[in-house]
C-alpha cells in the first residue's frame, strides 16, 4: 500500500491473486488497469450529465453527446471498446451501473482522462485474447432485445468495422454474399466460428478443409469464393 | 577240484570246443560261386533248377563265418555286371520295342530281386542292419536307377519316349497305357524323387509349352464359347491320363499347368471377346456357357473375381439406361417391370450358371442398388407399380401369382434408400385405393403390409393399418346408421360414409363445398347420429375425396348412372333447377375451388363418351366465361359410365416438388431427434463422428445429407442443446 498507493481493498486483491507472495502481487497490482483512486461522486456527476432526463439510462441523445465530448465518431470502434469495459448489454444504451462500473474497469473518472485514455483502449484490439473477447461481446450487444440472432445488416456493418482492424482481406466477398445468398440473420455460433476461421484460414483458401466442421454457411461461402473464380481452387 | 582222496562222483563239463575250426577260406570263394552262378540262373529265367534251401544255407553260412561283407560286395558287382548287360540290351531294342524291352527287363529284375533277397534274407536281417548298408531290395533298385535309368544312353531316350508317347496321345494317337502304367510305376518304385526329377518335370515343362502352343491356336480361331469347351475338354483328358497311367499326385501339377496355359494366361482375351465373350453370354442367356466359365475360371486366381467384375460393370450400365431413359419414365408401371425383369433374368443366370454363389448375389444386389437410386422417381414408381397389381381388373391373376409378385417388389424396395419417400406415396395411393374401393383384395393389401412391416418394422406400417382399421370401422358405423335410423331417412340418397382418423391418412386440407340440399340433409343426419355416440370428436366432410352415383336421363329418355366424384355431383345437381349456367354461377353456387373446378369441368363437358354436359365455346380448355348446358343429346353404348375416377397416377412436377418438400420436411425432425439421441449417451463426440452414427442409425428409412446434419446440429446449437468444445472447434458436448 506504501508503495503503489493502492487502497486496502486492491492490495489485498493482489496479495490474493498472487497467493501471499510479495512480489507476485506487484506483478498483478500493476498488470490491472489502475483502479484510481475511484472518486464516485465524480462519477456519479459524469453519469448524470449524459442520462436521459425521464429514465435511469444513458440513450442515444446522451451517448451522442458524449461522443461529442470526447471528440471521437460515434461509430468508431473505440466506443465498442468502451461499451466492452462497460459490459453493457446493448448497444446505444448503458446503464447505470454499467457505465459507472465500466469507467472505474477503465481507471478513470472523467471524461478528459477517458480521453486521453482513448489511444491505449484502441490498441486493446491489437491484443489477440482481448480482441476475441471484444469480437464475441458484439455479438450479443449488438444484437436486438430480445432476439436470438443478429440481424444481417447489423451484423455486416460490425464486421466491417471489427475486421478493418484486423486486416481480413475476403471481408467484402463476405458481406457480398451474405447480401446475394442468405438474407437470414445471424447466429452467435457462426459469429463466433467466423472469427476462427479468419484466424485460421489463409484468404487462399489452401489450408481449408470441408471436413473440418466449419458451419455450413462458412462452407457455402467457400463455394461462393470458389464458384466465382476468387481463390485458387487447388484440391 | 578234488586234492586228496579220489571223489566218486564227477561232474561232467562240457568245454568249448578248443580248436578253433577255421573256415577254409577257399570254401567261402567255394560257397560264394555258387550263389553267383544260382544269381545268374535265376536272372536267365532257370531258377527252376535251383534249391532254395541249399542256396539260404550258404548265404547263412558264410554270414556266420563272417564272410558277410565279402558276401554283400560280390552281390553288388554280381548284379553290377548283370545291370550292364541288360542295358546294353535295351538299348540295342529298337523303336517302340524299346519300351517294351525296358518293361520286361523291369520284370524280370524284380523277380530276380524277389527270389535274391529271399536266398540272402539272413544277410539282410543281421550283416546289413549291423553295417549299415543298404538292404538287398532297396539296393537292387538303386542299381537299377543308376545303371539302367540313369544310364546316358537310356536316360533320355527314356523320357523322350514317353513324352513323345503323351503328345501323341494328345494328338489323337491312341497308346499303350498299361505299358505306360508300368513305366511310371516303375519310376515310383524307385522313388519319389526318380519319378519327379526324371519324369513328371519335363512332363510338365513340355506339356506347359503344348499347351501354350496350343491356346494360341485356339484363340486365334475360336469363339470364347468353343475355347472353353476345348480348353474343358483338355483337362478332363489330362485329369483322366493320370488315373491311368500316371502318379495321383501329378493330377494337381497337371491340371494347374492347364489352367496356367489355357485359362488364366487369356482370361482376359476370353472375357472381352467381340460377339462371344462373357457379355455375349450374359446378354443371350447362354446358361451352359457361362455355367462352364465359371467353372474353369474357378480353377484360376481371379478367374471369379474378373467374371463378377464384367457382370457388375455390364449390370450398372444396363440399369442406369433403364433408370435414366426417358422413354421408361414415361410409364411407371412399366418401369418397375422392366426392372423386375432385368432383376429375374440375371437371379437365373447366378442360380442356373453361377451355382447360387453368394458373391455373385452380393454384387448383383450392390449393382441394383446403385442404379435404383440414381432415378429419384423410384420410390413413386414402386409404388405405383404395386398400386396397379393391387386394383382391381387384374383378371387372371391367382393369388399366389399375385404374392410372387409383391415377393418379387419387395426385393427392390430393399435397395431403395429413401424408403420414406416411399412410405408417403404408398400412402397415398393406397388411400385412393381403398376410398374408390378399387383393391383386389383385402388378403393380398394385408400381406403387403405384413411385408413391408418385417422389412421395417412397426412404425413404417402403424398408419397404413390405421387406414385399414378405419374403413372396417365405418363399414360398422353404417350398418349400424341404417339400422338405427332407416324410417328417419326414408326415400332419401343412400349415403356411405368412411370416417378417417387424422394422421393416420394423407388428407389435404381444403374447404368444403356446397353440397346440393338432398345430401346436406342426409348429411347432417348422419353428423348427428355420429357425433351421438362419440363424444368430443370433430368431423369435417372431405368433399375433395368423394364419389357419388347419380342417376341420369337424357333427351330421347335414355337412362344412365353416372358414376361421378362429389363436385362433379354437386355440379351436375345444380343443372336439375337450370338448363344452362356460366362458370361464375357454378363457381359460386358449389365454392369449389378453382382448379379443381376446371378440372372437374372439363372431364365432365370437354372428354368424348363422358360429355354429359356442353360447353360455350367449344375450346379444349375451361375459362371463366364458359357457359355450360347440360347435354340433352349425350349417348352412350354402357348403362354405367363413369366419369372422373380418383386413380393414383404418377405425379405432375409441381406435385413431385411439393412431395419432396414434405418429405425434406419430414427429415429435419428424424436427423434432430437421432442427433440429440447420440449426444445424450456419448456426451462429447466430433463432428465426422457424428455424421457417421447418424446416418447409421437413419438408413433404414433414407439416405441424410451430410449438409442437412450439419445444419440441423447448428439449430441444435442455437437452441442450447449442444455446444461447440471452446478447445477444439470440431468437438460437440452435450448440454443436459
Amino acid at each position: 500500500m506504501a508503495i503503489t498507493g493502492a487502497s486496502e481493498k486492491a492490495a489485498l486483491q493482489a496479495l490474493k491473486a498472487s497467493d501471499w507472495h510479495l512480489e507476485g502481487a506487484f506483478d498483478v497490482f500493476y498488470s490491472q488497469p489502475q483502479i484510481a483512486v475511484a472518486n464516485t461522486l465524480h462519477l456519479e456527476e459524469v453519469y448524470n450529465r449524459y442520462k436521459e432526463p425521464d429514465a435511469d439510462m444513458i440513450m442515444v441523445e446522451g451517448i451522442s453527446q458524449l461522443c461529442n465530448d470526447l471528440q471521437v465518431d460515434p461509430q468508431d470502434i473505440v466506443m465498442l471498446v468502451i461499451s466492452w469495459h462497460m459490459k453493457a448489454s446493448t448497444m446505444c444504451e448503458f446503464t447505470r451501473q454499467e457505465f459507472i462500473g465500466g469507467l472505474q474497469s477503465i481507471g478513470v473518472d472523467s471524461i478528459e482522462k477517458l480521453r486521453e485514455k482513448l489511444p491505449s483502449l484502441r490498441a486493446e484490439l491489437k491484443d489477440d485474447q482481448k480482441f476475441r473477447e471484444i469480437y464475441n461481446f458484439a455479438f450479443a450487444w449488438a444484437r436486438e432485445k430480445g432476439q436470438k440472432s443478429l440481424a444481417l445488416e447489423t451484423a455486416i456493418g460490425m464486421w466491417r468495422l471489427l475486421f478493418a482492424e484486423r486486416n481480413w482481406p475476403l471481408i467484402d466477398y463476405w458481406c457480398q454474399f451474405l447480401q446475394v445468398r442468405h438474407n437470414k440473420a445471424i447466429s452467435r455460433d457462426t459469429w463466433a466460428q467466423l472469427l476462427e476461421f479468419v484466424k485460421t484460414i489463409d484468404p487462399q483458401l489452401t489450408n481449408y478443409d470441408e471436413e473440418d466442421a466449419w458451419p455450413y454457411l462458412i462452407d457455402e461461402f467457400v463455394d461462393y469464393l470458389k464458384e466465382n473464380g476468387l481463390v485458387q481452387h487447388r484440391r | 577240484m578234488s586234492g586228496g582222496g579220489p571223489p566218486r562222483k564227477r561232474n561232467f563239463k562240457i568245454e568249448a570246443f578248443k580248436n578253433r575250426v577255421e573256415l577254409d577260406p577257399k570254401y567261402a570263394e567255394r560257397t560264394w560261386k555258387v550263389l553267383e552262378h544260382a544269381i545268374h540262373e535265376i536272372y536267365n529265367h532257370n531258377a527252376s533248377g535251383l534249391s532254395f534251401e541249399e542256396l539260404y544255407r550258404s548265404a547263412y553260412n558264410m554270414v556266420l563265418h563272417k564272410y558277410g561283407e565279402k558276401l554283400y560286395d560280390c552281390l553288388q558287382n554280381t548284379m553290377t555286371w548283370r545291370l550292364k548287360e541288360i542295358s546294353k540290351s535295351i538299348e540295342a531294342a529298337q523303336g517302340g520295342l524299346f519300351l517294351e524291352e525296358l518293361n520286361a527287363k523291369w520284370m524280370d529284375h524284380n523277380k530276380a530281386l524277389q527270389m535274391i533277397r529271399d536266398i540272402l534274407m539272413y544277410m539282410d536281417r543281421t550283416y546289413v542292419p549291423t553295417s549299415h548298408r543298404t538292404p538287398v531290395h532297396e539296393l537292387g533298385l538303386n542299381l537299377w536307377r543308376d545303371h539302367i535309368i540313369h544310364s546316358p544312353m537310356i536316360h533320355s531316350r527314356l523320357v523322350n519316349t514317353l513324352l513323345d508317347l503323351i503328345k501323341g496321345e494328345r494328338m489323337g494317337e491312341v497308346i499303350n497305357r498299361g505299358l505306360m502304367r508300368s513305366i511310371t510305376k516303375m519310376l515310383m518304385d524307385l522313388g519319389p524323387a526318380v519319378y519327379q526329377d526324371d519324369f513328371e518335370k519335363p512332363f510338365l515343362d513340355v506339356s506347359a509349352s503344348f499347351y501354350s502352343v496350343e491356346s494360341q491356336e485356339f484363340i486365334e480361331c475360336c469363339d470364347c464359347g468353343n475355347y472353353l469347351k476345348k480348353a474343358e475338354r483338355r483337362l478332363n483328358e489330362e485329369m483322366e491320363r493320370v488315373s491311368h497311367y500316371l502318379d495321383a499326385g501329378s493330377e494337381a501339377k497337371i491340371t494347374s499347368v492347364v489352367e496356367k496355359e489355357m485359362i488364366a494366361n487369356h482370361m482376359h482375351r476370353l472375357v472381352h471377346m467381340e460377339n462371344s465373350g462373357l457379355l455375349n453370354m450374359l446378354v443371350d442367356d447362354r446358361y451352359e456357357d457361362l455355367g462352364r466359365m465359371y467353372s474353369l475360371f474357378r480353377r484360376v486366381p481371379d478367374g471369379l473375381s474378373t467374371i463378377r467384375d464384367v457382370m457388375t460393370s455390364y449390370l450398372r450400365e444396363t440399369g442406369k439406361q433403364l433408370v435414366t431413359d426417358p422413354e421408361s419414365l414415361k410409364d411407371p408401371v412399366e418401369f418397375v417391370q422392366r426392372l423386375l425383369n432385368e432383376k429375374d433374368k440375371h437371379d437365373k443366370i447366378i442360380s442356373v450358371a453361377f451355382g447360387n454363389d453368394k458373391t455373385f448375389q452380393n454384387a448383383l444386389n450392390s449393382s441394383f442398388e446403385y442404379f435404383i437410386n440414381l432415378n429419384n422417381r423410384s420410390p413413386e414408381f414402386i409404388s405405383l407399380y404395386v398400386d396397379d397389381k393391387l386394383r382391381k381388373g387384374h383378371k387372371g391373376a391367382t393369388e399366389e401369382d399375385v404374392e410372387v409378385i409383391l415377393d418379387k417388389v419387395m426385393m427392390l424396395f430393399r435397395y431403395l434408400q429413401e424408403k420414406d419417400v416411399f412410405e408417403k406415396y404408398y400412402k397415398q395411393h393406397l388411400a385412393k385405393r381403398l376410398l374408390s374401393g378399387k383393391t383386389v383384395s383385402d388378403d393380398a393389401e394385408r400381406s403387403m403390409i405384413v411385408k413391408l412391416k418385417t422389412e421395417c418394422g412397426y412404425q413404417f406400417t402403424s398408419k397404413l393399418e390405421g387406414m385399414f382399421t378405419d374403413m372396417k370401422t365405418s363399414q360398422d358405423t353404417m350398418q349400424d346408421f341404417y339400422a338405427k335410423k332407416s324410417e328417419e331417412l326414408g326415400d332419401g340418397p343412400t349415403l356411405d360414409v368412411h370416417i378417417l382418423t387424422t394422421g393416420s391418412w394423407p388428407t389435404q386440407p381444403s374447404p368444403p363445398c356446397n353440397l346440393p340440399t338432398e345430401i346436406l340433409t342426409v348429411c347432417e343426419k348422419f353428423r348427428a347420429y355420429y357425433l351421438g355416440t362419440h363424444n368430443g370428436r370433430r368431423l369435417t366432410w372431405q368433399t375433395n375425396m368423394g364419389t357419388a352415383d347419380i342417376k341420369a336421363t337424357f333427351g330421347k329418355g335414355q337412362k344412365h348412372e353416372l358414376n361421378v366424384s362429389t363436385y362433379q355431383m354437386c355440379v351436375l345437381m345444380l343443372f336439375n333447377n337450370a338448363d344452362g349456367l356460366t362458370y361464375k354461377d357454378i363457381e359460386r353456387d358449389t365454392e369449389i375451388p378453382a382448379s379443381d373446378l376446371k378440372r372437374c369441368l372439363q372431364s365432365l363437358a370437354c372428354v368424348k363418351g363422358k360429355n354429359v354436359l356442353r360447353k360455350e365455346p367449344m375450346s379444349k380448355d375451361i375459362s371463366e366465361d364458359d357457359t355450360f348446358y347440360f347435354n340433352d343429346k349425350f349417348t352412350s353404348k354402357l348403362v354405367k359410365v363413369k366419369i372422373g375416377t380418383v386413380v393414383a397416377q404418377k405425379e405432375s412436377e409441381p406435385e413431385k416438388q411439393e412431395t419432396r418438400q414434405r418429405v425434406e420436411e419430414d427429415r429435419k425432425p428424424q436427423i434432430e431427434a437421432a442427433i440429440v439421441r447420440i449426444m445424450k449417451s456419448r456426451r462429447v463426440l466430433d463432428h465426422n463422428s457424428i455424421v457417421a452414427e447418424v446416418t447409421k442409425q437413419l438408413q433404414a428409412r433414407f439416405l441424410p445429407n451430410p449438409v442437412v446434419i450439419k445444419k440441423r446440429i447448428e439449430s441444435l446449437i442455437e437452441r442450447e442443446f449442444l455446444e461447440r468444445d471452446k478447445v477444439d472447434r470440431k468437438l460437440y458436448r452435450y448440454l443436459a
